[in-house]
């Protein structure tokens, strides 16, 4: 049940001069989560502390348990144990003191695509209990910041794949969040979109709230993130300052791979019959 | 016809022959053959769809064969004419606007799957129009076409007129759809397009209401001679023409069928022509995608705060009553549901005083209708629910969105109600009663707000965004109609008082009494939307993960 490598907290990293993460107080603390679907264990007891400041990724295979796991820090779906704090405040006993602190881009969930972009960020910011001059200020940078402007008009649900998680990463930031959770962020986005994403999101950070992302791109993350987390098959399977993570390995790719057990397999001699030295 | 056609795309008849010196390759039957293997290979696999077709096609044969049977007892009617040229019509009709509510019906009537296959337009019109006639629906509107001519034709002329009459008919019919799909392809293949699809839906529902009072008023008010001044111009008006001119070739008038003989072909030909140009105008043009990406951004909107909307409450009432009120405007399932409302709720009322059957009571109707769109509020907003839980931490705002929510209904259904009641006040000439009927309508629209409320935090269920007939994702249909056949129970329950008082006066005899039946009715119908809000809040704020997986199926 509990998982082999849980290194919480994270001992100071490659990065001296930052101050040390280990001083600082957890953004979000998970205890024991659960989570089953009939007969699936989605997430299968997770105990995670995850630093405050900090870029981190929460990366694993497809299938992982990771959505699920946003899902359940988030307080979008209930989980069937364990407990999530964020700032120190529980998710699902003071939602009132969570729901203003934490940002949230989900993955595979719609935004209310008619509406164009700005009433999109107008609606929400009012919805957050802005009030309405500050909201349209905020939605006017957000929208300008996002290369967004021009399109500002136009529905929701006529926006390309890139538009629509930019525009939902507005969404997200507008109350300006301490933590900020994004499923799957650059998930078919083109690289000019997602240059700006990742611009918006290391100011963010820079000025000392946290990102919590997942994704499986591994070069994203490495390129990316101070910390992560690595979860296959519903566990944490290692968690730390990325330096740490990645250990002796080349690569996060090749650490990650050794990590969830698929470092050895190989397509191997199955398909000699496939390429054009071969027998037709 | 040119004999220009094109090089052949299909080498496999004739082996070996170097395609560019091909000759002109007949298209039409490669053409008729695909739409059969579509059909066939549509089929394949699939047991329910083999069954779903096969039903189909024994119900409309049924229908078909009855309707021509029908058809042909009238022949010898005085009013056999009348019939037959306005169904030619309506035919037409339906042919015309099928393919704008229905797309993707037909492969072959994509044009943008052709283009890059080097067909010259005209055969590749020809071969279209042939492979049109294969179907369920040609065999149909044949069916019908037969049993026409023969409820009309009488002599030699008239049979003579009726063996042209048929095929022109029918290609006539199919030719408009074809042609009007063609015109329509960039907009049937955009998002426009689908969100035109599902409004579909309202087009049935209402037009079925309107059918319905037409017909029982016809049936009413003398029958078929009152529609003869009508069937006087559509029997000029092709295809329809091509009816006209059986009969009236049956009676004698030989120069009258010749002109609507001239009338017909003239019509199909340009039909043709037309088709043509936009066919080939499409294969040479980009699609719509890629239009709409390049084109500079969309039209300018007011934005968010000004005009009107500035009138609303600040913060989230207003917020939310904005979403709302643009969503029935903007999201085709929910203008669809609140068009049928508001048509249905006119229609009964207004129509039933017209023919005489009034009752100012019947104004409630409207009420009703739209009482139900307080149903599954949070069905409403697909998965983008999450949105709003992630703004709900307590049961105030849990409330506060409710209650948004039921203002903007109410901002549209009060004064919709006051109007109606008036309306059908003025039709039957009671003023008395109106009072008692406005509150006894306001009294159900805020039982049904309470229900509505109620319903949408315990009975959420998804409401899929495609297809104009699925308003419930599968597996929790029996959630819905528990919701609102419940509801609707409930409702009637909770503003039984104000009927109960509204009888019991009217039992009594003390008209003179009625009027205060409307700010009872008011107040009552205000303390019961409001409680109902009350009740419902904490649910919401206590289930918000449930009701997020409950409305994010299919």
């Amino acid at each position: 049940m509990p998982d082999q490598a849980v290194a919480t907290g994270g001992a100071d990293g490659r990065d001296g001069a930052r101050s040390a993460p280990s001083t600082r107080r957890a953004a979000v603390r998970v205890e024991g989560l659960w989570k089953r679907f009939g007969e699936q264990v989605a997430v299968a007891g997770i105990d995670l502390e995850l630093p405050a400041g900090q870029f981190i990724g929460l990366v694993g295979p497809n299938g992982a348990g990771k959505t699920t796991t946003l899902s359940m820090v988030t307080g979008l779906l209930r989980p069937d144990m364990g407990r999530v704090l964020v700032a120190g405040h529980d998710v699902w006993s003071d939602p009132v003191e969570v729901k203003s602190r934490i940002g949230v881009l989900p993955e595979g969930l719609r935004l209310f695509e008619r509406l164009s972009g700005r009433e999109l960020l107008g609606y929400m910011g009012r919805l957050r209990g802005l009030p309405g001059e500050e909201t349209d200020k905020r939605a006017t940078q957000l929208l300008d910041v996002l290369d967004l402007a021009g399109s500002q008009h136009k529905l929701v649900v006529d926006y390309s794949t890139g538009m629509r998680k930019k525009i939902g990463l507005a969404a997200a930031l507008l109350h300006n969040p301490e933590v900020l959770f994004l499923d799957e962020p650059f998930e078919g986005v083109d690289p000019v979109s997602a240059q700006t994403i990742r611009g918006v999101l290391e100011r963010y950070t820079a000025s000392g709230a946290t990102v919590v992302f997942s994704s499986h791109v591994m070069e994203l993350v490495e390129s990316l993130c101070d910390w992560v987390a690595v979860m296959a098959a519903g566990r944490i399977r290692a968690a730390g300052p990325l330096a740490d993570v990645r250990g002796d390995a080349p690569s996060l790719q090749a650490a990650f791979l050794e990590l969830v057990g698929a470092g050895g397999r190989d397509a191997g001699d199955s398909l000699d019959w496939l390429g054009g030295q071969a027998a037709r | 016809m040119s004999a220009a056609s094109a090089p052949a795309p299909t080498a496999g008849r004739a082996p070996a022959a170097a395609p560019a010196a091909a000759p002109a390759v007949n298209l039409t039957p490669v053409f008729v053959r695909l739409k059969l293997s579509l059909i066939r290979n549509g089929l394949k696999g699939s047991s329910k769809r083999k069954a779903a077709y096969f039903t189909s096609l024994a119900l409309s044969l049924a229908v078909a064969c009855l309707a021509m049977l029908g058809l042909a007892v009238l022949h010898g009617n005085a009013h056999a004419g009348t019939v037959v040229v306005l169904l030619a019509a309506i035919l037409a009709l339906g042919w015309t606007f099928m393919p704008l509510f229905f797309p993707s019906g037909d492969e072959t009537l994509d044009p943008s799957r052709l283009v890059m296959l080097p067909l010259r337009p005209r055969p590749l019109v020809r071969a279209l129009l042939a492979s049109s006639l294969v179907g369920i629906g040609p065999l149909f509107t044949l069916c019908l076409a037969v049993g026409s001519v023969v409820a009309v034709a009488r002599g030699a002329a008239g049979i003579a007129a009726a063996v042209v009459a048929v095929p022109l008919l029918v290609l006539g019919c199919v030719a408009l759809a074809r042609s009007v799909a063609t015109a329509n392809v960039r907009l049937l293949s955009s998002r426009k397009g689908r969100d035109l699809a599902v409004l579909s839906g309202l087009v049935i529902a209402v037009g079925a209401q309107l059918a319905n009072f037409a017909s029982q008023r016809l049936f009413q008010a003398g029958g078929l001679a009152r529609l003869e001044p009508a069937e006087a111009v559509v029997r000029w008006l092709p295809p329809a023409s091509a009816v006209g001119m059986v009969d009236s070739a049956s009676e004698g008038a030989y120069g009258v069928a010749a002109g609507q003989l001239a009338v017909t072909v003239l019509a199909l030909a340009l039909l043709l022509w037309f088709w043509e140009r936009s066919l080939t105008s499409l294969m040479v043009t980009p699609d719509g995608s890629t239009i709409a990406a390049a084109g500079p951004a969309g039209k300018r909107e007011s934005a968010g705060g000004t005009g009107a909307w500035g009138f609303l409450p600040a913060g989230r009432t207003g917020a939310v009553m904005q979403r709302t009120l643009r969503y029935v405007v903007r999201d085709p399932k929910t203008k669809s549901a609140w068009v049928t409302a508001l048509a249905v709720g006119v229609i009964v009322p207004v129509f039933n005083a017209l023919q005489g059957t009034g009752s100012l009571y019947l104004a409630c109707f409207g009420a009703g209708m739209l009482g139900i769109q307080m149903y599954n509020q949070f069905g409403q907003d697909t998965s983008a629910f999450w949105m709003v839980a992630q703004t709900i931490s307590t049961p105030r705002d849990a409330f506060e969105e409710l209650r948004a929510r039921a203002y903007a209904l109410a901002l549209v259904t009060v004064p919709y109600t006051v109007v109606l009641t008036t309306v059908t006040g003025l039709l039957v000439h009671d003023w008395s009663g109106y009072p008692a009927a406005l509150g006894v309508a306001l009294a159900l629209l805020g039982s049904m707000l309470c229900t509505g409320a109620l319903a949408s935090a315990r009975f959420p269920y998804s409401i899929p965004t495609d297809g104009a007939f699925k308003n419930v994702a599968p597996g929790q249909a029996g959630l819905a109609w528990a919701g609102i056949f419940g509801g609707m129970l409930a409702s009637a329950l909770i503003c039984s008082p104000v009927i109960a008082l509204t009888i019991f006066l009217n039992v009594t005899d003390q008209q003179s009494l009625t009027w205060i039946v409307l700010p009872l009715g008011a107040a009552w119908g205000t303390f019961a939307a409001w409680a109902g809000l009350r009740i419902a809040a904490p649910r919401v704020a206590r289930t918000l993960p449930e009701i997020l997986v409950a409305v994010s199926k299919g």
